[in-house]
């Protein structure tokens, strides 16, 4: 049952980790490598090399390939989780769990500039309302503070299990805005500029961390890619999200096998507990053993019940571990949904796992030869003379 | 002197003119061989990516008749598709176009150092196919055409999403059930 829960997990820990992103053809990054740029424009892990000028970003959204693009702008913060500055069209294009669209659970989108949308953990973690007053941090773990201009809370979204959920979404323009007072990573100090001001400035962000792009056609796909991995105005990386995801998995992959090598451990532990206990079992059953064979049972009569036994054992172990297993993911499903964010699917077995049973049984089978040829060698004059 | 300073300067000028031309090298690796897979309805595209060491062994221009031969031969053997890779027969896909080429790379950064060159062999091959959710396996006989290329990489997407696969001698093909 361990090991088909270890790998039940796995394979369901694998797919939500790939159903992080989906229906996003492209992410456009600065030159950097495909796991870095996953990781820090999905997976909001780490920073960005470099920005991209939003010149780049207005030549690579007017080639003809592109359908849409939402650029996005990382690298300040609010009490440990990541703000990311982007458009509305986040919440319309990413997509999750292979198309399954954001939600709001509470409040509205972005719609003032000093909006703010909150994933659905940092709302529990810091306990927002919709209309809450709510101050950015400069940087990732620094300790000045955009105060001159509070943001409000306007939607709350509902759970993804995706980094989504530790993410304060404002929009772009809201990220050009707080930086206005602010040179070479401080702000200038007795300049303060009005937020009405601030309003009326033209806020096109002068560079983004990063852009999804989706296609026409699937087919062009590599046409542009090429085309911004070339690029000579500015040294820039398109990856495929999902050709990335899995050099990432690869990497992450270790862990996997030492699951599956602690769950082999655990079948073979397994099995040697069932042997020792037929083995314990045969000295009481000396006498049993004499009697089946005062009866006319041959001494391979006596093998054979034995490994009939192991065969009960084990077959009936399996069938009871498969009822526990289901029932203990019908019960723990959500919530392991809810606090990890893996959705484990339920459905019958694969014919993988169905192997791991005959293998099982048959191990048990073989490993039960011990204590029946035992058995056997005994049986044949034992226990007919009492022995006082 | 003073002439001689002035043209130490104009040196370093010259210098400072040239690294302002952007200067990238694409990545290049021998043996290895890139792949890009797109389907898109009932279409299928492959791109080939492949290093002249892999195809014909060398990758200087071919002047010798020797090598223009061997070059050649390639690029023949390239034309036919089945010489490189196989679909499956029911998924009933039909070549619609083809495109081989030779892409030749140089760099010859300054004189003092030595030409470097990188021939890359290049072939799209488009397909529309009748049944192409019928394609669960992609077969390449790549690796016996060519005997010097021991790796692909690809990259595949179709509506489904991305995703990668690396194809080697020993295992020369790949599982695309489910994916398209």
């Amino acid at each position: 049952m361990l090991y088909l829960s270890v790998e039940k997990i796995r394979t369901s820990a694998y797919a939500s980790f790939t159903d992080t992103i989906s229906q996003t053809d492209l992410i456009v990054g600065s030159r950097t490598s495909s796991i870095q740029l996953l990781l820090y424009s999905v997976f909001r892990i780490g920073n960005a090399t470099n920005n991209i000028t939003w010149e780049s970003y207005e030549d690579i959204i007017s080639r003809e390939e592109v359908k849409w693009s939402v650029p996005i702008s990382l690298g300040d913060s609010h009490k440990g989780f990541r703000v990311m500055g982007t458009t509305d069209e986040y919440f319309t294009r990413y997509k999750y769990r292979g198309g399954q669209s954001l939600e709001i659970q509470n409040g509205e989108h972005l719609d003032d500039l000093y909006d703010v949308v909150l994933g659905a953990s940092v709302t529990e973690k810091l306990g927002y309302k919709i209309g809450d007053p709510l101050i950015i941090a400069h940087g990732l773990s620094s300790f000045s503070k955009h105060e001159d201009q509070p943001f409000k809370v306007s939607g709350i979204l509902k759970k993804t299990g995706t980094p989504v959920d530790n993410t304060v979404i404002v929009s772009l323009e809201a990220i050009e805005a707080i930086h206005v007072d602010w040179s070479s990573g401080a702000k200038t100090p007795g300049l303060e500029t009005p937020i009405e001001i601030i309003r009326q400035m033209d806020l096109t962000p002068k560079n983004i961390s990063g852009v999804l792009i989706g296609v026409n056609s699937k087919l062009q796909i590599f046409k542009l890619q090429r085309w911004v991995n070339e690029y000579s105005e500015e040294p820039l990386s398109a990856i495929l999200p999902g050709v990335a995801l899995q050099e990432l998995w690869r990497v992450v992959g270790v862990v996997e096998n030492v699951l599956i090598g602690i769950s082999i451990v655990v079948i073979f532990t397994t099995l040697i507990g069932m042997t020792a206990i037929i083995f314990s079992s045969l000295n009481e059953r000396r006498r049993e053993m004499a009697i089946w064979r005062a009866m006319g049972a041959t001494p391979t009569v006596i093998l054979g019940l034995l490994m009939l036994e192991a065969f009960i054992v084990s077959f009936l172990s399996s069938v009871i571990s498969t009822i526990f297993l289901f029932l203990l993911l019908i019960i723990l499903q959500p919530w392991i949904d809810q606090t990890y964010g893996i959705l484990i699917s339920i459905e019958m077995f694969s014919v993988d796992e169905l192997s791991v049973f005959v293998y099982f049984i048959l191990a048990a089978l073989l490993i039960s030869l011990l204590p029946a040829l035992r058995a056997y060698w005994l049986s044949i004059n034992d226990g007919m003379t009492i022995k006082i | 002197m003073r002439f001689i300073t002035f043209l130490i300067f104009l040196n370093f000028l010259n210098t400072a003119i040239n690294a302002e031309e952007t200067r990238q090298v694409d990545q290049h690796e021998h043996g290895v061989g890139e792949l890009n897979i797109a389907i898109d309805g009932s279409v299928i595209d492959f791109e080939f990516m492949l290093p002249g060491a892999d195809i014909v062994g060398f990758e200087y221009e071919a002047k010798s008749d020797e090598d223009i031969v061997k070059v050649n031969e390639a690029l023949a053997m390239l034309d036919n598709y089945k010489n490189i890779f196989s679909l499956p027969v029911n998924s009933n896909c039909k070549l619609s176009t083809s495109q081989i080429s030779l892409k030749e790379e140089e760099h010859d950064e300054h004189e003092e150092h030595e030409e470097e060159s990188h021939n890359e062999f290049y072939a799209k091959y488009s397909f529309s196919c009748g049944n192409i959710q019928e394609i669960d396996r992609i077969e390449f006989t790549y690796f016996k055409t060519f005997a010097n290329s021991s790796e692909l990489e690809v990259q595949f997407i179709s509506n489904v999403g991305s995703t990668s696969f690396e194809v080697e001698g020993d295992a020369p093909f790949i599982l695309t059930e489910g994916k398209i």
